[in-house]
């Protein structure tokens, strides 16, 4: 495998955790000027051989060879002697201080025999850097002012500033829109152009095609595979992930005639505006629209979060009152938010806890709460929906995304809701897990509840939705039916004009 | 590779929580080395003596570990005894009957935490400030109630009550037990522990999954309020007085039993057991050291050790969890 044309070469790497072999002899190569995507399901053991890179772990077995030459990765200093950065999900800066100060957090530019630091040479230096990746970004200004994708261009910029010869990319997109993607694709480019090598690790395929040339595949640890994705399509790649084929399945639609919720010209008193539609019973409307277009803030009015301005919404002909989620909860409305950590779950309590806070009463005698009714049937609706283990005791925080998920979702079932709102249903879940949420969506659906989804992934929308409602800056732009629905259309109502030539800029610039 | 030893445990021992074995461990050592050095501190007189000792800062705590599983924190838990002692021993000196005075001194603790609680989970101020205005505004209200004087004259039917036995157990040990075991029950077996639980542990999912967040989070405070209002009863009893400058830092103390046994300042964990345990192995330091004439500035500093220790435990164990 080592070769002197690899910028890095891991040859063996293994990693042993208590009980656990997170990384069981793993060898591959990056070449200079690569990007190199690092794919597998969650738990394949992506997030390990990160850790090892950036030094936060230290491999059990194994060589990292960096230029021909081996390297012992023991404290991050040695990763980052070594040339490697690592970009994280999520961003590590501090907030109040300056885009320089950030950049030069502990290493400053000092003057007076380094008892003052130098603010004019840092902003002076951090200039230059942004100039070759964003020019809009003010050194000056403080980092939390900043968009996320700028933010981020911040962080690949204190990389370049430790000279770094590999830049490891975790999740990079997560919190990114469409364009910003784009321009990200277009600096990761830029980066290999340069020469330095880019690992990149997403769940999401089609970024990891557009953006990587080859990519090694990771599955319970082991090393499966490295592809070059020129000559790979997308299912060969997802098959060798999960270890079988991933069923393409059609859409089949559950929705019956009978409205069962009615949105009235739902306001917040500022960004949405006069949301008017009808939900039938069985049926899945995808919302779609850019991020950023109002579609989780049009749910949380739905679901009671927010405060509604005006306008109503009125579920089986009677009006819902939206003051809290307690009482929409009430009225039949469950929300399973996109942020799970945030505002789904409570790490430290066990999942039967998890699931039983909405519907506390139906588990309820004498003011006492019946653990052990709790117990079974919180066991029996996670084994149908095919948690793994079926342990409810154990705390929620510590079974993976799709896990989780399942158990949100299990939450509505035992509160028995009529109304389910999914906000990015799939968002970090590992592909296996992703394919179970959509069936458990379909069989909800077929049971009759009534479902709304909004997501930004427009397979993910063709999937689901019977019908597809799209959203544009506050406002719904349409909702299409039946043979309407097409990605192009969607993407056509969900475009802003203003918004519409800011698209095209980044890819322009990417083909340059 | 998932499965966990405790699925092949008992069922008892996988229910027992780890934590609190940690704390029951720390107690069991600290008295053992009390007994090595003193024999008087292991006999069963001593043994009841720490536990009536006890009881006043384990009152306190118990309402404290309440209010620091929700996420808060409660500084006025002594002066909202003070103000509850003035109240009720007022009403019992001009002749109101003992029970009824009971009750007007647990309300007026009550009603303590009914303001705090209400400032903090309606108007969405930080526990700390509030409690922190709190415990000057209680404070002063009863010193200017009183003049500064301390209120004499407690009916003796009253004081004989608190400073009876039961089964040789002392009342005020015995109040507390009740007290401790009830809300065991109430963290662990009712919707509003879960509750509580689920506030301190993440505001924003508990309320999106429909918890009554600013109902738990009043529940809380009004909690610690009648129990710092128990706490006052028992004292004034014991003294047959009620000092309006009653309880000065009661809130320290509290905060400490609370954190050796396992509650945390983040929210969302604590143990009713762990917090009684702690509260008894403060008073069974105390005891001890002053059993064996050792300062009360060395105590301080022996209650300072065993803080930080009982934290940086913690975090070890947590650490590998």
């Amino acid at each position: 495998m080592t070769n002197s044309a690899s910028r890095l070469s891991l040859v063996g790497v293994t990693k042993e955790f208590p009980g656990i072999r997170a990384l069981d002899d793993v060898s591959f190569d990056v070449r200079p000027g690569e990007v190199h995507g690092l794919l597998g399901e969650n738990g394949a053991g992506k997030s390990t051989m990160l850790n090892i890179l950036s030094a936060v772990f230290q491999a059990t077995a194994g060589q990292i060879i960096i230029d021909g030459q081996p390297v012992t990765l023991n404290r991050p200093a040695d990763a980052r002697a070594a040339g490697i950065a690592m970009i994280h999900q999520e961003l590590q800066h501090i907030p109040q201080l300056s885009v320089a100060q950030n950049l030069f957090l502990g290493r400053p530019l000092t003057k007076a025999g380094g008892l003052l630091v130098d603010r004019r040479a840092q902003e002076r230096r951090a200039r230059d850097l942004l100039a070759d990746l964003d020019p809009r970004i003010d050194p000056r200004a403080p980092i939390h002012t900043l968009k996320v994708a700028q933010q981020q261009i911040v962080e690949i910029a204190r990389a370049l500033l430790d000279d770094a010869r590999i830049i490891a990319m975790d999740e990079p997109t997560s919190s990114l829109t469409p364009s910003e993607f784009e321009s990200l694709a277009a600096l990761i480019a830029r980066l290999a152009g340069r020469g330095v090598s880019v690992i990149y690790v997403s769940h999401k395929m089609d970024e990891v095609f557009r953006v990587c040339d080859r990519a090694t595949i990771l599955r319970d640890g082991k090393f499966i595979d490295t592809v070059d994705l020129a000559q790979t399509t997308e299912d060969q790649v997802v098959a060798r992930m999960v270890g079988r084929d991933i069923l393409q399945e059609t859409h089949v639609s559950h929705a019956r005639p009978k409205p069962v919720m009615q949105v009235e010209a739902l306001s917040d008193g500022g960004f949405i505006r006069d949301a008017s539609f009808t939900l039938h019973q069985g049926e899945v409307l995808g919302l779609a629209g850019l991020v950023g277009s109002g579609r989780t803030e049009l749910l949380r009015l739905i679901a009671g979060i927010d405060p509604v301005s005006s306008g109503r919404v009125t579920l089986h002909g009677t009006a819902v009152n939206l003051r809290s989620p307690r009482h929409a909860i009430r009225a039949g409305i469950g929300l399973v938010p996109e942020e799970r950590k945030k505002d789904g779950i409570v790490r430290d309590r066990p999942v039967s806890s998890n699931i039983a806070l909405p519907c506390m009463s139906r588990f309820t005698r004498f003011g006492l709460l019946r653990r052990r009714k709790l117990h079974a049937e919180s066991t029996a609706l996670m084994q149908r929906m095919g948690m793994r283990p079926p342990d409810v005791t154990r705390a929620i925080g510590t079974f993976s995304g799709g896990n989780q998920q399942k158990a949100i979702i299990g939450r509505w079932l035992a509160a028995d809701v009529d109304i389910l709102l999914f906000d990015e249903p799939t968002r970090g879940i590992d592909i296996g897990a992703k394919s179970e949420i959509y069936d458990l969506i379909a069989q909800l659906a077929e049971a009759g509840k009534s479902i709304i989804v909004v997501s930004s992934e427009m397979p993910e929308i063709m999937r689901l939705s019977d019908r597809v409602m799209v959203m544009r800056e506050g406002r719904i732009a349409a909702v299409l039916d039946g043979a309407d629905i097409s990605e192009t259309a969607i993407a056509a109502y969900a475009i802003p004009k203003s918004a519409a030539t800011d698209q095209l800029t980044p890819s322009m610039e990417a083909q340059q | 590779m998932t499965q966990t030893p405790t699925a092949a445990l008992p069922r008892f021992i996988a229910r027992i929580n780890l934590r609190d074995a940690g704390t029951f461990f720390g107690l069991i050592l600290i008295f053992a080395v009390f007994a090595v050095l003193n024999p008087v501190f292991l006999t069963s007189p001593n043994l009841i003596n720490i536990l009536q000792q006890s009881s006043i800062n384990a009152c306190i705590a118990l309402g404290m570990t309440f209010v620091i599983i929700s996420g808060g924190i409660d500084l006025s838990v002594g002066p909202a005894a003070a103000i509850s002692a003035v109240v009720g021993a007022t009403l019992m000196v001009a002749g109101v009957p003992i029970p009824l005075a009971v009750i007007g001194a647990i309300m007026t603790g009550m009603a303590c935490g009914l303001f705090s609680g209400t400032l903090i989970a309606v108007a969405g101020l930080q526990p700390f400030i509030v409690t922190l205005g709190g415990l000057s505004l209680y404070r002063a209200l009863s010193l200017i109630f009183t003049g500064g004087n301390p209120i004499f004259g407690i009916p003796p039917e009253f004081r004989q009550a608190i400073n009876g036995l039961v089964f040789g157990v002392p009342v005020p040990v015995i109040i507390v037990t009740i007290i401790a075991v009830t809300l065991w029950v109430v963290l662990n077996r009712t919707p509003l522990g879960e509750y509580i639980l689920a506030v301190g542990g993440n505001p924003e999912a508990a309320r999106i999954a429909g918890v009554p967040v600013v109902r738990t989070k009043i529940t809380v405070y009004v909690l610690s309020g009648g129990l710092a209002a128990v706490a006052a009863l028992i004292l004034t009893g014991r003294l047959g007085a009620a000092d309006p400058t009653m309880g000065n830092l009661w809130e320290l103390d509290a905060i400490a039993a609370a954190a050796i046994g396992g509650a945390s300042l983040m929210g969302g964990k604590g143990s009713v057991v762990g917090t009684i345990m702690g509260a008894v192995i403060l008073g069974g330091l105390r005891n001890g050291l002053t059993l064996m004439n050792v300062q009360a500035f060395y105590q301080l500093l022996a209650t300072g050790i065993i803080i930080i220790v009982a934290m940086l435990i913690d975090r070890a164990t947590r650490g590998k969890a």
